[in-house]
């Protein structure tokens, strides 16, 4: 099912990158991504798009009333039985990679600002659904780790844990999947979002024994345009954020070979992945944030059993 | 222009540091941070067209008061003409001695010696003198101290370069020594004048060990004169010599097989196979199958080449050459196959030849053939020539008067008196009425004392090792009265004084008498080692002795027989030279190869290349020193003297003319206008870098 998003003459559209990250709160951005998102949905022609979230199930004789979602009987009538977090089916854990190398950007944002309202995006998202969200930061080590939680203020834990800016001078793939294996015993979906600018051999590693776990993994490699396109046009000496490093690169003779080895860097994540049936997203952070949470979704629904109608009730 | 101080103009070479930097900008001021450079590699630097044609103006004034600067330090003067001149009292006298021997013939030698000598008659102030000669195995001058002072200063030089061109070395071996004595005598003859300038011989040569210097041994070196050397060396050092070796007239083989010839290899090569054989034609390609021969650096061999007997023969090779070494000019060796003389004896008895006790018997076994001569001893009347005439007892009449007709043609007749019944011929012999013959009272022996040895008969025995003639003992001998021979030469006595010995002319010819018989009845010459000689110098007194040797070394003077005069003589070069009536030798052997004396069969002899030649690695340098030379190594006082002077002189012209102020002055000049022309350039043009951003 692909879905088309309709842009009306008012001018209503995809939120532009550049407009969203001037909103300082990192919550409130999230927020209107996801309202953006299910305004796009709304207006679309394309009626009866819905996702069925497993976290409620109708009230059947013998229920314990008190687990009676009342909210959803005022919306709907209907008797439903909401699921502690620890019986949700859906728990997810959102590792966000925070060093340097994601402070770099050829816009009015970096990588890590996009990264971070990405994770925000989901986690809000998510978080309406009733799922647990957890969150583990990384740079070279584990920064931040909260567990998968639906708890009142554990959302707001997270954009601050969200909102720590980028200190790490390497980046390590493979640690903070090591702890999500250690900790993380239920079967989760796991969001990996990082640039992947690092070698890769120790991730399909890690990933493997992930999956082997039964989780569900999503992968999103943001990159920025520059780094996308390599379109500099001056010779300089080029500094590695991360490390210091410099070299003199020329690039306008360097910028085909670094094509192809980006190409080949990305088809090699992209055959780990598939190999692991993992989800390998792509974003460049001037794309508009709607559509990776649509990639999020449309990859998730068609995992699922099934389609149940869900309708979204305006509070 | 001259400079005090050359070496500060190696600080021009700075110059080419502020260029590449300017063309090579690796580094540039500006910086990009990217997130990661996992998939860059760097880039080379590269020549932009901004980096060649911005700022050339003020690379060129930058490198300019580099230059300037590097000037400036250097100390620069210009030096006029007539500084240079030498006062005249410090003129050289300087004699170029140019080696000329046949070891020059060496590929690159003469060519650089040449060069060398140019290259001091050109660096000769107008004041010095220099007198320039060639030697090999004599002395040539070229160019005179009388003909170079009377040529113009500006045309000495194409003087000698012409003398120079005219010579080139010859064949001759080399005489260093004689050389040396006769350039330094030659500069030691002031002619009465005062001389106060320095006096030098420049030898120019290979310095080959072959070089003879012994002459300078014992030599008294004048006062004042010193000797340089300039050493030419080869190019290539592997040089084997190829030389003839006499044959000795041993009694092993009575035919010539074999030419025997000695390859020595030079002691500095490095080459130690070398190939062996005849050739005919061109001279250059071994004919048949080489002889290999392994002669290791510094030593000789000696190898007999086979004659040729087979088709080759009929060629009729003439000479052998040797392959293998860096140098040919000593590798062919000449050869005239030495010819077997031919001697009779005519020996007048009546005795037979196997009797021991007889006088025959030894004759005939005294001469054996060997492969130079040939001597037969026959009996009886026969028309053979003969060489030399044996009488031990009486003959008749007739035969006595034959006999003495030939003598007195020229031949020489040899009387052992074997009895007195001899007297009589001898008489007739000697053309004397009568010839008093006894026979002598011998107690126990006698033996022989007071021997002449200055004639040329017993002068082989003249060495004490062989003088002793006491150990024959004559048991028998004939007193003859030299009363009746007035003209006889007494040549060896007994003890008591009575002749043993008598050489009596007989009109061209000669008779000698022997006072008594050699066979073991009478004495023991027979049985002595002295006998066989003896016979032989007898033989030599007849006259007709061994033919004259067929080869000679280059610049030997040959020996011409009496029916050789005013005859054409063809030298290998194929001209003809014509000898005068009554010229006894031949010295003109310059070039090596086979000579013909007269017509085509004519005498042929071969002249060869001295041994000394093939010696080329070169003599120790202090050999010369070591014969007492005084060698100059280091510039002499007088030399150092007159440099200084001459620095003195230059460092007083630069300090009179001060350039060095004009270069410090532009230089002031060139960074005023480097650092204005900066200046602007930072202000007002705007970088291409800017325009585009």
């Amino acid at each position: 099912m692909s879905l088309a998003l309709h842009t009306r003459e008012s001018g209503s559209s995809l939120i532009s990158p550049k407009a969203l990250m001037s909103i300082r709160n990192l919550e409130l951005r999230a927020r209107v991504v996801v309202e953006g998102f299910w305004n796009g949905l709304h207006r679309s022609p394309y009626h009866g798009f819905s996702v069925e979230f497993t976290e409620y199930r109708q009230y059947t004789e013998g229920d314990d009333p008190r687990y009676v979602d009342w909210r959803v009987f005022a919306r709907s009538d209907r008797y439903f039985i909401k699921k502690f977090e620890d019986e949700t089916n859906l728990r997810c854990y959102l590792l966000a990679d925070n060093s340097r190398s994601m402070g770099f950007t050829s816009l009015n944002y970096t990588k890590a600002q996009y990264a971070a309202t990405l994770a925000a995006t989901l986690a809000y998202f998510l978080y309406l659904q009733g799922d647990a969200v957890g969150l583990l930061t990384f740079d070279e080590t584990i920064r931040e780790y909260l567990p998968a939680r639906h708890r009142t203020g554990h959302l707001r834990h997270l954009m601050l844990a969200l909102e720590q800016p980028a200190v790490g001078r390497a980046t390590d793939l493979a640690s903070p999947l090591k702890r999500i294996i250690e900790v993380v015993r239920k079967r989760s979906l796991i969001v990996l979002i990082s640039d992947f600018l690092a070698p890769i051999e120790k991730l399909e590693t890690e990933l493997t024994a992930l999956a082997a776990c039964g989780h569900e993994i999503v992968v999103f490699q943001v990159l920025d345009p520059a780094e996308l396109t390599f379109n500099f046009d001056s010779a300089s000496m080029f500094e590695d954020i991360e490390s210091g490093r410099t070299l003199f690169i020329d690039p306008n003779a360097a910028r085909k070979e670094y094509l192809q080895k980006l190409e080949a860097h990305f088809n090699a994540l992209q055959s780990s992945c598939q190999r692991l049936g993992i989800v390998c997203k792509r974003v460049a952070t001037d794309r508009p944030l709607e559509l990776a949470l649509f990639d999020f979704l449309r990859e998730r629904m068609q995992r699922t059993r099934g389609v149940k109608r869900f309708t979204r009730q305006r509070r | 222009m001259n400079f005090l101080a050359p070496l500060f103009l190696l600080g021009g070479l700075a110059v080419a540091l502020p260029v590449i930097f300017h063309l090579i900008r690796r580094t540039t001021r500006e910086r990009k941070s990217f997130s990661s450079l996992m998939f860059l590699m760097p880039s080379p630097p590269r020549l932009t067209r901004r980096s060649r044609l911005e700022h050339l103006l003020l690379l060129l004034l930058r490198c300019g008061v580099l230059c300037l600067l590097a000037l400036g330090f250097a100390r620069p003067y210009i030096k006029k003409a007539l500084d240079t001149a030498q006062p005249s009292g410090n003129a050289k006298r300087t004699i170029l001695l140019l080696d000329t021997s046949a070891s020059m013939r060496r590929a690159n030698l003469w060519a650089d010696a040449r060069a060398r000598a140019e290259s001091i008659v050109r660096d000769a102030s107008p004041v010095d003198q220099v007198s320039l000669m060639t030697f090999d195995r004599q002395l040539h001058e070229l160019i005179t101290f009388d003909e170079w002072n009377r040529t113009a200063v500006g045309e000495r030089v194409a003087l000698a370069v012409r003398k120079l061109s005219e010579t080139s070395p010859g064949w001759s071996s080399t005489y260093l020594g004689e050389a040396i004595i006769s350039a330094a005598e030659t500069l030691a003859d002031t002619r009465g004048k005062a001389v106060t300038g320095p006096r030098q011989i420049i030898v120019i040569s290979d310095l080959q060990e072959g070089s003879r210097t012994e002459q300078l041994q014992g030599y008294e070196w004048p006062k004042g004169i010193e000797l340089s050397v300039e050493p030419i060396k080869p190019r290539h050092v592997s040089n084997a010599g190829l030389q003839l070796v006499t044959d000795t007239d041993d009694t092993g083989s009575k035919e010539v097989t074999s030419i025997r010839v000695r390859v020595a290899n030079a002691s500095d090569s490095k080459i130690d196979q070398f190939k062996l054989g005849w050739t005919t034609g061109d001279g250059h390609s071994i004919a048949g199958q080489p002889l290999n021969i392994y002669v290791p650096p510094g030593q000789s061999r000696i190898v007999p080449v086979p004659i040729p007997t087979n088709a080759l023969a009929s060629l009729n090779p003439d000479r052998i050459i040797l392959h293998g070494d860096d140098e040919d000019f000593d590798n062919t060796v000449y050869v005239i196959p030495p010819e077997k003389s031919r001697m009779n004896v005519w020996y007048l008895g009546t005795e037979s030849d196997k009797d021991p006790h007889q006088p025959l018997y030894f004759l005939e076994r005294a001469f054996q053939e060997t492969r130079r001569q040939m001597v037969q001893v026959f009996r009886g009347d026969t028309n053979l020539p003969w060489s030399l005439a044996v009488i031990t007892e009486a003959i008749s009449d007739s035969a006595a008067k034959s006999l003495r007709d030939n003598v007195v043609t020229g031949k020489t007749v040899l009387v052992a008196i074997k009895d007195t019944q001899i007297a009589a011929t001898l008489a007739q012999l000697l053309g004397v009425e009568r010839v008093n013959l006894s026979e002598a009272q011998v107690h126990n022996y006698a033996m022989l004392s007071e021997i002449d040895f200055r004639h040329p008969l017993f002068a082989p025995f003249s060495d004490p090792r062989f003088s002793d003639f006491t150990k024959i003992h004559f048991w028998k001998y004939r007193k003859i009265d030299t009363a009746s021979l007035p003209n006889a030469r007494m040549l060896a006595k007994f003890e008591n004084g009575d002749p043993a010995l008598l050489e009596v002319p007989v009109g061209k010819g000669k008779v000698f008498i022997l006072a008594s018989g050699w066979q073991p009845e009478n004495s023991q010459l027979a049985l002595s080692t002295k006998f066989v000689p003896l016979l032989y110098a007898f033989l030599e007194e007849s006259g007709t002795t061994t033919p004259p040797t067929s080869q000679y070394y280059i610049g030997d003077a040959v020996p011409l027989n009496a029916n050789e005069t005013g005859l054409l003589v063809h030298p290998p070069s194929g001209s003809e030279l014509h000898l005068s009536p009554g010229e006894a030798i031949f010295s003109q052997t310059m070039a090596p190869g086979i000579y013909t004396l007269g017509a085509q069969a004519g005498r042929r002899f071969a002249v060869n290349l001295d041994a000394a030649e093939s010696r080329t690695a070169p003599m120790p340098l202090d050999e010369l020193e070591r014969l007492g030379a005084p060698v100059v190594h280091q510039p002499t006082v007088a030399t150092y003297e007159a440099q200084r002077k001459v620095r003195l002189r230059n460092t007083e012209l630069e300090e009179r003319q001060k350039l060095w102020r004009w270069f410090l002055l532009g230089t002031l000049a060139v960074l005023f206008a480097e650092t204005w022309l900066g200046g602007w350039t930072a202000r007002g043009a705007p970088s291409p870098e800017a325009a585009n951003p």
